[in-house]
């Protein structure tokens, strides 16, 4: 058997993924990285757009927002990689009424941005990234395959 | 005669409220596994955060962070976290006690007041505190997104200077049975203290320190991951308190209902010797009138 890694995706709110996977592809800030296993450890920021786990030749897509990064190796010498991230979501999660219902969203915080004060405006600037992050993500996957 | 009727309706009312009491204990009852669930699944996320901390340790003394700036403080914010609804034994006026007590220890010094909920923030309108922000619409499956302007909001201020601590004064949930109201300091984040907890997590792990390699910068990841302990602690607490108030809810509807099923055996009893009061004297009425027949 090949080696594999150890992936968890967790957000403020809930544990989302807890998976043994061969590889994982996740959008730090400096650009787009791949863990395999035995990878050094590392520490980084995570971007907003999707984490692709490989597991047997299958992909799992998930849209991520904001946060970091651990790979380690855990105690049974497995290397780890925790994502803490702002927001997570299974990308078959984001099905066509949740996507209308992101991009309304997008579109109404755009109009709201405009006349809003400063502190309400970073708040607004947050949830934009997410539903703008939703959209490109759930397009971006729509004709692909992927294990759900 | 006119004692039994008068009991029969007080019977009737009680058996009403203890419907009522005993729907609002289930209510709460369930409501309270949910926040409970979500307290517990919040945890993973903030050991994580501890751990890359602990990774970034030696640069916490260096940090320049402005949320680790020590002032000398002269104006304060307390956030008080209470609920929307009342019926929940003592939980909000506990927390508002927990506040109040602080208020008194810092009498020399400026308070403000940031209100989460309703009931504190009509308590503190009453007493005539300064409330500078007042929060209600945080719902009772509280999501991050919703506290994020109030966590927003604090840090600003404490970034500005316009206050020189923040407090929290919310309700931990310990059991079911047992919450305690209690005041923490939010900001600045003791430095002190956060090592002092560093070092706790290092000897209770056995593993050797890893090297980390870190991306971009461990200024910037430092930035990210303060921001991020903040939330995390604040984002606990409002889950706590919301599972407290579930359960100070269920354990003061549970106590309405026994007390008003007492109250309908009581009653029951005493309609029962009203009524055979009544057929006993009518026996004696009837009799007496048969002898003098």
């Amino acid at each position: 058997m090949t080696k594999q890694l150890k992936l968890k995706i967790v957000t403020p709110e809930r544990l989302i993924l807890d998976e043994m996977v061969d590889q994982v592809s996740l959008p730090t800030t400096l650009g787009e990285i791949t863990v395999l296993p035995e990878h050094i450890p590392l520490i980084s920021g995570l971007a907003s757009g999707d984490i692709v786990a490989y597991i047997n030749g299958e992909q799992i897509p998930m849209a991520v927002v904001g946060g970091f990064i651990e790979v380690k190796k855990n105690e049974s010498n497995i290397t780890e990689v925790a994502v803490l991230a702002d927001f997570a979501e299974h990308v078959s999660e984001l099905n066509d009424t949740a996507i209308e219902k992101a991009k309304a969203r997008a579109e109404e915080l755009k109009t709201l941005m405009e006349n809003k004060d400063h502190v309400d405006f970073e708040h607004f600037e947050a949830e934009l990234e997410r539903s703008l992050t939703r959209v490109k993500i759930a397009d971006k996957w729509r004709t692909r395959k992927y294990r759900k | 005669m006119a004692g039994t009727k008068e009991i029969k309706r007080r019977i009737v009312s009680v058996k009403n409220t203890k419907k009522i009491t005993k729907a609002m204990e289930l209510v709460a009852a369930s409501k309270m596994k949910h926040a409970i669930s979500a307290t517990i699944s919040a945890r993973p996320y903030s050991g994580y955060s501890w751990e890359v901390l602990g990774a970034l340790s030696e640069y916490v003394s260096k940090s320049t962070h402005p949320l680790f700036a020590l002032r000398k403080p002269e104006k304060l914010l307390i956030v008080l976290i209470t609920s929307n609804k009342g019926l929940c034994g003592g939980y909000n006026s506990q927390a508002i006690k927990a506040a109040l007590a602080s208020l008194k220890a810092n009498a020399d010094k400026q308070i403000d007041f940031i209100s989460v909920g309703k009931k504190g923030e009509s308590m503190l309108g009453r007493l005539g505190q300064n409330i500078v922000a007042s929060f209600n619409q945080v719902s009772e499956k509280p999501k991050l997104s919703e506290v994020l302007p109030i966590i927003k909001l604090m840090t600003q201020y404490y970034e500005n200077a316009e206050y020189d601590q923040v407090f929290v004064a919310s309700t931990s949930f310990f059991s079911a049975i047992l919450q305690k109201a209690n005041v923490e300091q939010l900001l600045p984040i003791s430095k002190i203290e956060t090592m002092e907890t560093l070092e706790e997590m290092k000897t209770k792990t056995t593993r050797a320190p890893v090297d980390y390699v870190f991306e971009p910068d461990y200024e910037s990841l430092m930035d990210i991951i303060v921001e991020k302990i903040v939330r995390t602690k604040f984002y606990q607490l409002i889950l706590e308190s919301n599972a407290s108030e579930q359960s100070s809810r269920m354990v003061a509807m549970k106590n309405a209902s026994e007390a008003s099923g007492e109250m309908i055996d009581d009653l029951t009893l005493m309609f029962n010797k009203a009524r055979q009061a009544n057929i006993t004297r009518e026996i004696s009425e009837i009799s007496a009138g048969m002898v003098s027949a």
